[in-house]
């Protein structure tokens, strides 16, 4: 008797023992649970969910910018800066003086940092957002303002002078810089990290020129060269959608996909303007069309005397890398003794055109491209070009891709020549003292070219069929050199 | 008889309750799925204001302290990146452990131990706030304060005499305050040279441990008290000021310190090429250590000689002697204009044997490319002497394992006495009038140093470093630091101006041996400076 209803309320005990065991172990793992909950919803709380939690007592303290300010990393930025401008001189010695080497203008026989410290002041990051656009990939956007005292003084050297020292000062920049995280699965968990300045809203970097113990204008068109250096190395290397891939080490990933690459084939046909603006005293303008996607590239049509409303019917074919966010520029020049006179300008957005479909636009010129400095409502004329986009298939991209090494294979020994040819334009402009700033900014861009190729290698890819170079010579006689890509090989044209 | 049921009832107890826990653990436990779900997330505005009540203690730092910043953008960089973390330590895990395993379960007559599952779970780490401190010394103090409430699943099979046997971990909650020291700060990348990890308080650790099925951690006390067990190991080894220290580079190499001293005699040279047109040329010899920013030395002008005879020595010092080279350069010395380049060569210091001093004759260059064609002139040919000298280990300065330690005082210090260091690094907002060309003025009993000049700059930074050797404590003295500004143009109009002073006492210095401070400067409308102190005693 006393057995079994030992064993019976043992039984019950341990029956009851191993349930109640149960019930712990589920309201254990249920309150684990609502933690690990609450704290994953609290981790990205916006502005309406911190209302509801807070109520009444929203602290003030607190604002939803679509930056993220960080303020911390501005405090430990500023601490760190002098180290890290001390560590990174040597670096930016390093990777930017081959650069500029490479970008020397025609007529400046050497450019060297003689002096490069990056200041007291350290960058500040306005803000930080995270996106996640792809899978596998981290957007990181950094808003970044530098007003620093850096004291970068160049060393300008050229044919004529010996060699002037160039500061530059009241260095200024304001812009958004992307970095994009391709994501893998072994640590460190990123296998390569994509760096470039975004388009929208544009880069500014500002600065002032001055020559330390000499005059500016002792080689013409000082000025201009170095800042369309500048810029077409910001514009055609840092710029969305151009970009610098850095491949971080130990994992072997396959980083081309990351890579700027042709991905379509615009032929555009400039039919025709009409009603552009008269320029000139004595007669009609001498309309000519100059068109690009990648500054770098322009072609151009040929001039047509005397006529507001000309006629080219000339067909191009132009290379696009990023549909979405590249667009095909438009600018009618009036040709002149001296400076053109830009007589209109248009955007064509890449995105708004579709592929495989030939299609006749006009478009309305304007006097600028940015809206916001547009005084005059003053009709321009129009525009009637012919677009068709082609889209490569995987074939046709290789193609173009083997197409591009060896037209950068070319454009090397181009700039061989191009370099001894352009410094006798130099000579001879300096001689006669008329330098014209478009045609000295041409020379980087026919000069620099090989120099991109061979500079950025790994930063960056670059396409481009055409080269148009420009040299301004005295008396207004513009001689053009087309560098035409045809079946592979280069060729000179002389117009 | 009752004594006997008594008996049998308690012995029926003991069969009935193991038998009734086994049934309850078939009944109840056996069967639960071990497998971990992941939770449902409802947005915050969904919810009802029971739970949301519930949420309240752990409201992030940053909504509650003006002085946390909120770093989201952390959390979402996690969040995306956290499956392929997750994915990559697993892997990592496996692979570090498999090995151990491997060598210890024979210890243990056991047949195998192995990961049946093992991850993370998908609920990332996040950061609830950041906190930063800023001090005068060179390091960085952040305070991140980091919640993970994750659900990984860790299973772990053991297999021993034919029986299997899990033991799982789940739930894992870890709740940290550690502070992170980058610390110190270096002139190299990535700019510090070791990171110090401790715990501000002690870390909130729980989980589920389940054995069998069983979660041993829901055994009521049994959890409280591994839980107290852990915190206080974990206290005992990482609460500050107890830290955790990971060393990034070599402090010595990240310094740049010196670790030895080049030795240089320029002896001769021979058949230099003629430069000036009339008569010979004047050499002169010009020597620079690559990667430093010490000025060059030069010998002296030996007038119209083409073979000229020197014999004078040199010591450089080297930091580097892996990367650093010499470079000796051969000008033509000329009484008006630019003095013209003879030819130049370049010697690297690892070719050096340490210790040895080492003839050279060396061929001059116009550049050192070696494939320039100019290089083929023959331009004549210098002789030199390089000796290296490395620093002994007992030479080395011992201050790196703690740069803010004081260090003692050189020899020949007088006893009773010692050696006040005085360290101007930077000053802020200091602005003149008519001109800001600021440098530092040091006035000890009558002493007068001074730094260099920094142009331009109402931030100045001047690291430098000066002593001053004294045969007592100097209790009752002051320093005075003064900031001045001479304009860089020639002129009468304002050529000097003060932008501020303010006077030491050094008592303080004397009793705590080292002070690190920034001091408003008087006579000036915002500026300050910061001025290190050291009272160095043998």
């Amino acid at each position: 008797m006393g057995l079994i209803s030992g064993i019976v309320m043992g039984m019950m005990f341990g029956i009851g023992l191993m349930a109640g065991w149960k019930h712990m172990m589920e309201y254990r793992n249920k309150k684990r649970l609502a933690k690990a909950i609450d704290v994953r919803s609290l981790s990205s709380l916006n502005r309406d969910d911190l209302k509801k939690i807070c109520g009444e007592t929203f602290p003030c303290w607190i604002s939803f910018p679509v930056y993220e300010q960080v303020k911390w990393l501005n405090k430990q930025l500023s601490k760190l800066w002098p180290f890290i401008a001390d560590a990174a001189e040597a670096i930016i010695r390093e990777s930017v003086e081959p650069l500029l080497e490479d970008y020397r203008p025609p007529g400046i026989s050497s450019l060297k940092f003689s002096e490069l410290s990056l200041g007291n002041v350290a960058p500040k990051i306005e803000g930080i957002r995270v996106q996640s656009l792809k899978e596998g990939q981290i957007t990181m956007d950094i808003d970044l303002r530098w007003g620093g005292d850096p004291s970068i003084i160049l060393a300008v050297g050229a044919a004529v002078v010996a060699s002037i020292p160039i500061q530059l000062k009241d260095l200024q920049v304001f812009t958004v810089v992307r970095a994009i995280f391709q994501l893998a699965d072994e640590i460190p968990c990123i296998s390569a990290v994509v760096v470039a300045l975004l388009a929208e809203p544009k880069p500014r970097i500002d600065y002032t020129l001055k020559a330390v113990g000499g005059s500016l204008t002792a080689i013409p068109g000082l000025s201009d060269m170095i800042n369309d250096t500048v810029t077409s190395i910001v514009t055609d290397m840092l710029q969305w959608p151009h970009r610098i891939v850095v491949p971080i080490g130990g994992i072997p990933v396959d980083t081309s996909d990351l890579e700027l690459k042709p991905v379509g084939k615009l032929t555009v046909t400039v039919v025709k303007a009409s009603g552009l603006k008269n320029m000139e005293l004595i007669g009609k303008s001498d309309p000519y069309v100059v068109l690009h996607i990648r500054p770098l590239f322009k072609v151009r049509t040929k001039v047509i005397d005397n006529n507001l409303n000309p006629v080219w019917n000339e067909k191009f074919e132009l290379i696009a890398e990023d549909k979405e966010t590249q667009s095909l520029i438009f600018e009618v020049y009036d040709e002149d003794i001296g400076d053109d006179k830009k007589l209109g300008t248009v955007k064509l957005p890449l995105i708004d055109l579709q592929p495989e479909v030939s299609k006749e636009l006009e478009l309305r010129l304007l006097p600028q491209l940015d809206m916001l400095k547009i005084k005059d409502k003053k009709d321009r004329g129009i525009l009637t070009i012919q677009v068709f986009y082609h889209e490569f298939n995987k074939e046709e991209q290789l193609a173009a891709h083997e197409e591009e090494k060896r037209m950068l294979e070319a454009k090397k020994k181009l700039k061989e020549q191009g370099v001894v040819g352009s410094t006798m334009d130099a000579v001879d402009s300096a001689a006669s003292a008329v330098g014209s700033g478009i045609g000295a900014g041409a020379n980087i861009v026919g000069s620099g070219l090989g120099a991109v190729g061979s500079g950025l290698s790994r930063a960056g890819q670059f396409m481009g069929r055409t080269i148009t170079r420009q040299s301004g010579l005295p008396r207004g006689s513009v001689s053009n050199i087309q560098i035409t890509e045809e079946n592979g090989a280069a060729k000179l044209h002389s117009m | 008889m009752g004594f006997l049921s008594v008996i049998l009832g308690f012995c029926g107890f003991g069969v009935g309750i193991s038998t009734g826990m086994v049934l309850g653990y078939y009944l109840f436990i056996y069967f639960q799925p071990c497998d971990v779900k992941d939770p449902v997330i409802r947005p915050l505005v969904e919810q009802d204001s029971q739970s949301l009540l519930r949420l309240l203690p752990e409201i992030p730092l940053w909504v509650k302290n003006p002085d946390y910043d909120r770093i989201d953008w952390l959390n979402k960089f996690l969040e995306v990146m956290w499956p392929y973390l997750d994915k990559a330590i697993c892997k990592t895990a496996k692979n570090i452990a498999t090995p151990i395993i491997a060598e210890q379960i024979p210890k243990y007559k056991i047949e195998s131990v192995e990961f049946e599952t093992l991850t993370l779970g998908s609920l990332p780490p996040t950061f609830q706030g950041m906190k930063v401190y800023l001090t005068e010394e060179k390091e960085l103090i952040m305070e991140p304060s980091l919640k993970w409430a994750g659900n990984p699943n860790v299973i772990i099979a053991v297999k021993a005499f034919g029986l299997k046997a899990t033991v799982q971990v789940v739930d894992l909650q870890v709740f940290a305050q550690p502070r992170i020291t980058l610390k110190p700060l270096v002139p190299s990348f990535p700019c510090f040279a070791k990171i110090l990890v401790s715990l501000m308080e002690k870390p909130h650790v729980d989980f589920g441990l389940k054995l069998a099925g069983a979660d041993l951690m829901s055994i009521p006390g049994l959890y409280r008290f591994v839980q107290e067990l852990i915190k206080d190991q974990v206290a005992n080894m990482y609460l500050w000021p107890k830290t955790l220290e990971v060393q990034i580079l070599d402090p010595t190499k990240a310094m740049k310190k010196p670790v030895g001293i080049l030795h240089v005699k320029v002896l001769r040279a021979l058949k230099l090429r003629k430069k000036d047109l009339l008569g010979a040329s004047d050499p002169y010899v010009k020597l620079k250590l690559t990667e430093t920013k010490a000025p060059s030395k030069k010998t002296t002008v030996k007038h119209k000689n083409l073979n000229p005879e020197w014999n004078e020595e040199f010591s450089m010092v080297v930091k580097d002697p892996e990367t650093q080279a010499l470079e000796l350069h051969v000008y033509d010395w000329e009484q008006i204009g630019k003095h013209e380049k003879m030819g130049m060569n370049v010697v690297p210091l690892k070719e050096l044997p340490p210790d040895e001093p080492k003839n050279m004759t060396l061929d001059l260059l116009k550049t050192i490319d070696p494939s320039d064609v100019q290089n083929d002139k023959l331009r004549g040919q210098i002789v030199v002497e390089l000796t290296y000298k490395p620093f002994k280990e007992e030479d080395l300065p011992k201050d790196i394992e703690n740069p803010s330690a004081v260090q003692k005082a050189p020899e020949g210090t007088p006893p009773g006495g010692g050696v006040l260091v005085v360290t101007v690094h930077e000053a802020q907002d200091v602005e003149g009038k008519h001109h800001t060309n600021p440098y530092v003025r040091i006035i000890f009993r009558g002493e007068e140093r001074k730094t260099k000049q920094i142009k331009k700059s109402r931030d100045p930074r001047w690291e430098e470093e000066f002593t001053f050797m004294l045969e007592e404590p100097p209790l009752k003295d002051k320093l005075h630091v003064e900031v001045l500004s001479t304009s860089t143009r020639i002129g009468l109009l304002h050529p000097k101006e003060t932008l501020g002073y303010v006077d030491i006492s050094l008592a303080d210095v004397i009793s705590n041996k080292r002070i690190n401070e920034k001091f408003h400067l008087i006579d000036s409308k915002n500026g300050r400076i910061q001025i290190e102190l050291q009272w160095q005693t043998s």
